[in-house]
């Protein structure tokens, strides 16, 4: 008897030509269902983090207009999160080398690969710990003035984004170990990637914004409608 | 290339038998558990919904109670801010939406010629976690903590500050879970529309009720997010001390207020950015409902099919650019007032040109007024109404006068009540056969209808009176001489006259399970894929997968006249129905097919795959529910670590995560 997993497939459909299984019906965009659901997700995704980056950028200079150290500009340590970017950068290499393993039907550079992307991303992870408490050595916290707030529940996000991915990739790696990912399973890794991929993505973009891009004294600490249109519409843009 | 006026799998009630997959234990309690078919989904969603339309409108019967008289105390003002909240909450996430997504779910797969969706198990799962959201929601009457700020949850008036009961923490949370339902529901029918259309159903060919499901859908999993994030962080103000709305506190150590930096507008951007394409979640569903209704019941094609949808996709596109309406009077200035004024009233425009093209299908249509078109053409010139409305509100000078006011309340249950539900009740109609396999009494129906759209009116009109008199909305009373109770009581008789309406519904549906007339499979002469299957559908919903060569695949395949002797593919097939030609059929190209023949093979293989019954979804939707609650109730707390988590709350991710391993895990051999 088939297991759920096929039938679902199955039933679903657009398994299609990488799967060597010819006999079930086509997808009418030829795309597989899973994957389409990843790219679904991850627009809705994008639409989250674009509120949190709006936020953002609407109070992160309210520290400075209303005199409450610890400001961005004293406390974000730019080569360090740099360093961290780096190899959040680099685990997305080792993900298109994982997924590059299992189309080719190389288990073994599978779970290396898989491995060092979720080591990668664990390291990162770390990092963002280790800045965390840092800042809150330093005296900021999410209390502490609108920056604190905005800074760690963007951040924070994020984080916990990656550690879902780390999770996912360890799961996979379990599960090949078990024997578990075959040659036409390649897509199970693909989903993960285009995860993983996008979260790498989405910090890049915060890691300009926050980290890099310096406030502005003379655009932003007008108050009133622009700023929050202004936040917004960058906040959602820059996501794109 | 062989004759392709009759391809082997042609829509049309299918003849061909085959082997009914096995389907053990498929009735009872657990089977309704566990079911992961659409169609048991759509029932669920479509009963709850209702239970949930009869508890809202018996909150609006206590706010209409208490404003029948002056200086009324019926319910004390902080429990008419309960009942307000509650109402309008309800309605919207969990009568309107659901209501919507019960028609989601059981028709589309069948009006795109699918099986099932594209993830049935998710489909489970947004059912329950919409089910354990709703029932957040109505725990906190059981609490004596009904959320108590409106629908719209204006900050500070949300804040531990002013609010400092769980009130707000069971509205916050249980719209995040209610957020994860829907977005995980839309996802699912995003996926479903784009990739399991029957072969040869192109887009350009999908019936319009599909087409504004997709787009209700895509308008969800962009919009939700906004508000998603904006109750995180209301939520972090509230448990974590944070100030994102907060611009002072006052310190009580030192007596002095203290500038925090936070901005409550900051909320009313986030909820509205999500707000305005809301109302569009509500009213597009009706929308293409209608648009399937009157075709049928005109017996002529859709006018302007291909600009009503475009007309839908401009709506949901404008849509995300008009948020600052509903913020007119909170001094942003003019200059993004006239900006936000001039994409309020271009949105007009494409509904205006809706509005066209349905009574341009009406128009030299052999119109038949059965209940289901009636209820259709009432919502045309209702909506028309609210819209009105809502385009003088666009303006930001005479907003200023009605913003806060009952003639607010008019516009939006005009559209609301006149649009989303007279279109809800449309559809019950119409499609009640294909549930259950009977018709509704036809004269009930009239009777339900007439009462129902004259009590309406009673209701509601006077209302835009009541606001222009100076009644301002959210009030629990009002003076003696104030020169308002004529007004208020002529809308509250009209408001119990609504309440009896829902009665003979009920009564008509009661009857009609047990002796209605036989539906058999297309009681309506209907022109989509639906109405070729019988009625209630069997699991499989098509034992054939169908081809489709036309916009109105049914009617092309009842009423196609065949011109010249071959069916040589060069020769154009004329349709007409009822004399009335309904255009050029369009020969199926080779990839339709191809498509056709293959899933035919894959049929003949396998038999048809069903998916098989799951705990799964309803596990991690109860972590969810778990995790929600812990939030709400914060005690008894157990320490992880650092962490120092409320002791649901763990248990809930616990349970979510056992919840998603065994879903993609699960083993069903
Ligand atoms: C022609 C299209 C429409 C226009 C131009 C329009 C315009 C407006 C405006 C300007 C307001 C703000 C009034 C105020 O608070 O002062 C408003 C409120 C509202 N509208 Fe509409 N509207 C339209 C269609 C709809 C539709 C289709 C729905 C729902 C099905 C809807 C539901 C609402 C609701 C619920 C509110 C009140 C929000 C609140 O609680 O403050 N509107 N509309
Ligand atoms: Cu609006």
């Amino acid at each position: 008897m088939a297991t759920a997993v096929e039938l679902e497939r199955a039933h679903g459909a657009g398994h299609g030509d990488d799967h060597g299984h010819a006999d079930h019906p086509p997808t009418s965009t030829g795309l597989d269902h899973r994957k389409l659901l990843m790219w679904a997700f991850l627009a809705s995704d994008c639409m989250f983090f674009g509120s949190l980056i709006a936020t953002y950028m609407i109070y992160r200079g309210r520290a400075e207009d209303l005199g409450f150290a610890p400001f961005p500009s004293e406390i974000l340590d730019i080569p360090y999160t740099s360093l961290s970017a780096f190899v959040l950068l680099m685990s997305s290499l080792t993900m298109v080398l994982a997924l590059a393993a299992i189309q080719k039907g190389d288990h073994r550079g599978l779970r290396i690969w898989l491995a060092a992307t979720a080591l990668l991303g664990a390291i990162f992870l770390g990092g963002q710990y280790f800045e965390f408490t840092e800042f809150y050595h330093e005296g900021l916290s999410l209390q502490t003035n609108m920056f604190g707030a905005s800074f760690f529940v963007l951040t924070g996000f994020h984080g916990a984004h990656v550690t879902i991915g780390v999770i996912w990739l360890l799961t996979l790696l379990f599960l090949s170990l078990r024997g578990g990912v075959k040659q036409e399973d390649s897509l199970d890794v693909e989903l993960a990637g285009l995860y993983w991929h996008f979260v790498d993505i989405v910090w890049i973009v915060i890691f300009t914004l926050v980290y890099l891009i310096p406030y502005d004294e003379v655009t932003e600490t007008q108050t009133g409608a622009f700023t929050y249109l202004a936040g917004i519409l960058r906040g959602v843009a820059s996501i794109f | 290339m062989a004759s392709v006026a009759q391809p082997a799998g042609h829509a049309g009630p299918a003849t061909q038998t085959v082997a009914r997959p096995a389907t053990k234990k498929n009735i009872g309690f657990w089977s309704w558990i566990t079911t992961v078919d659409h169609k048991r989904i759509g029932l669920l969603y479509g009963i709850t919904a209702f239970a949930y339309l009869l508890i809202g409108g018996i909150e609006a019967l206590v706010i209409r109670s208490q404003l029948i008289a002056p200086n009324n105390d019926l319910v004390s003002l902080e429990k008419y801010n309960q009942f307000f909240t509650m109402h309008g909450t309800t309605m919207i996430f969990l009568a309107v939406m659901p209501l919507s997504s019960a028609f989601f779910n059981f028709i589309i797969p069948l009006q795109i010629g699918a099986r099932d969706v594209a993830f049935p198990r998710l489909n489970a799962f947004s059912y329950w976690v919409f089910f354990f959201g709703g029932l957040i929601l109505s725990l906190s009457w059981l609490a004596n903590a009904a959320p108590n700020q409106g629908w719209y949850g204006y900050a500070p008036l949300t804040e531990k500050g002013f609010n400092i009961g769980r009130n707000v923490d069971f509205w916050a949370l249980g719209l995040q879970v209610l957020g994860i339902a829907s977005i995980a529901a839309s996802l699912n029918f995003i996926i479903t529309i784009l990739n399991m259309r029957a072969p040869g159903m192109t887009l350009m060919r999908m019936p319009l009720f599909t087409w504004t499901t997709l787009i209700t859908s895509i308008l969800i999993v962009m919009a939700f997010p906004a508000i998603t994030i904006a109750l995180a962080l209301l939520s972090f103000d509230r448990f974590a001390g944070t100030s994102f709305y907060i611009p002072y506190i006052y310190d009580e150590a030192t007596r002095q207020v203290v500038a925090r930096g936070g901005d409550p507008l900051l909320w009313q951007h986030l909820f509205w950015i999500f707000g305005h394409p809301e109302v569009y979640i509500l009213i597009l569903p009706a929308f293409g409902i209608v648009s399937e209704i009157i075709p049928v019941f005109s017996r002529k094609p859709l006018f302007g099919y291909a600009v009503m949808v475009y007309a839908t996709a401009t709506i949901a596109f404008l849509g995300f650019g008009v948020w600052v309406h509903h913020m007119f009077t909170t001094g942003l200035g003019p200059t993004p007032n006239a900006v936000f004024a001039a994409s309020t009233m271009l949105i007009a425009v494409p509904t205006g040109v809706k509005i066209l093209n349905w009574t341009s299908t009406m128009w030299g249509g052999q119109l038949n007024f059965t209940t289901p078109m009636l209820f259709s053409t009432a919502l045309v010139s209702q909506f028309v109404i609210g819209g009105i409305s809502g385009v003088m509100h666009g303006s930001p000078p005479i907003d200023s006068q009605h913003n806060d006011s009952y003639f607010v309340v008019a516009h939006f249950h005009y559209v609301l009540f006149g649009g989303s539900i007279f279109a809800l009740l449309a559809g019950t109609y119409y499609w009640f056969p294909k549930f259950s396999g009977r018709m509704l009494d036809e004269r009930l129906g009239k009777w339900h209808f007439w009462v129902t759209f004259a009590a309406f009116n009673i209701t509601f009109f006077p209302m835009h009176f009541l606001g222009l008199e100076g009644m301002p909305r959210r009030y629990g009373t009002y003076g003696e001489g104030s020169g308002l109770q004529l007004w208020h009581v002529v809308s509250s008789v009209g408001s119990y006259l609504l309440g009896f309406s829902f009665l003979i519904f009920m009564y008509n549906v009661a009857v009609s399970l047990q002796r209605g007339k036989k539906a058999g499979n297309d009681p309506w002469d209907g022109a989509t894929l639906e109405w070729t299957i019988p009625s209630p559908p069997p699991v499989y919903n098509f034992a054939t997968v169908p081809v489709v060569r036309h916009r109105d695949p049914l009617w092309e395949e009842k009423y196609a006249k065949y011109e010249g002797e071959g069916h040589a593919e060069e020769e154009t097939l004329e349709t007409t129905i009822a004399g009335i030609k309904i255009g050029e059929g369009q020969v199926p190209d080779e990839d339709a097919l191809e498509q056709a023949e293959r899933r035919a093979a894959a049929d003949d293989e396998h038999n048809i795959h069903l998916p098989n019954p799951s705990y799964w979804p309803l596990v991690t939707a109860l972590g969810v529910f778990l995790a929600a609650f812990g939030l709400i109730f914060s005690y008894p707390r157990i320490p992880i670590g650092a962490l120092d988590l409320p002791l649901y709350t763990a248990a809930g991710l616990l349970v979510l995560v056992a919840g998603v391993y065994g879903w993609s895990l699960e083993p069903a051999s």
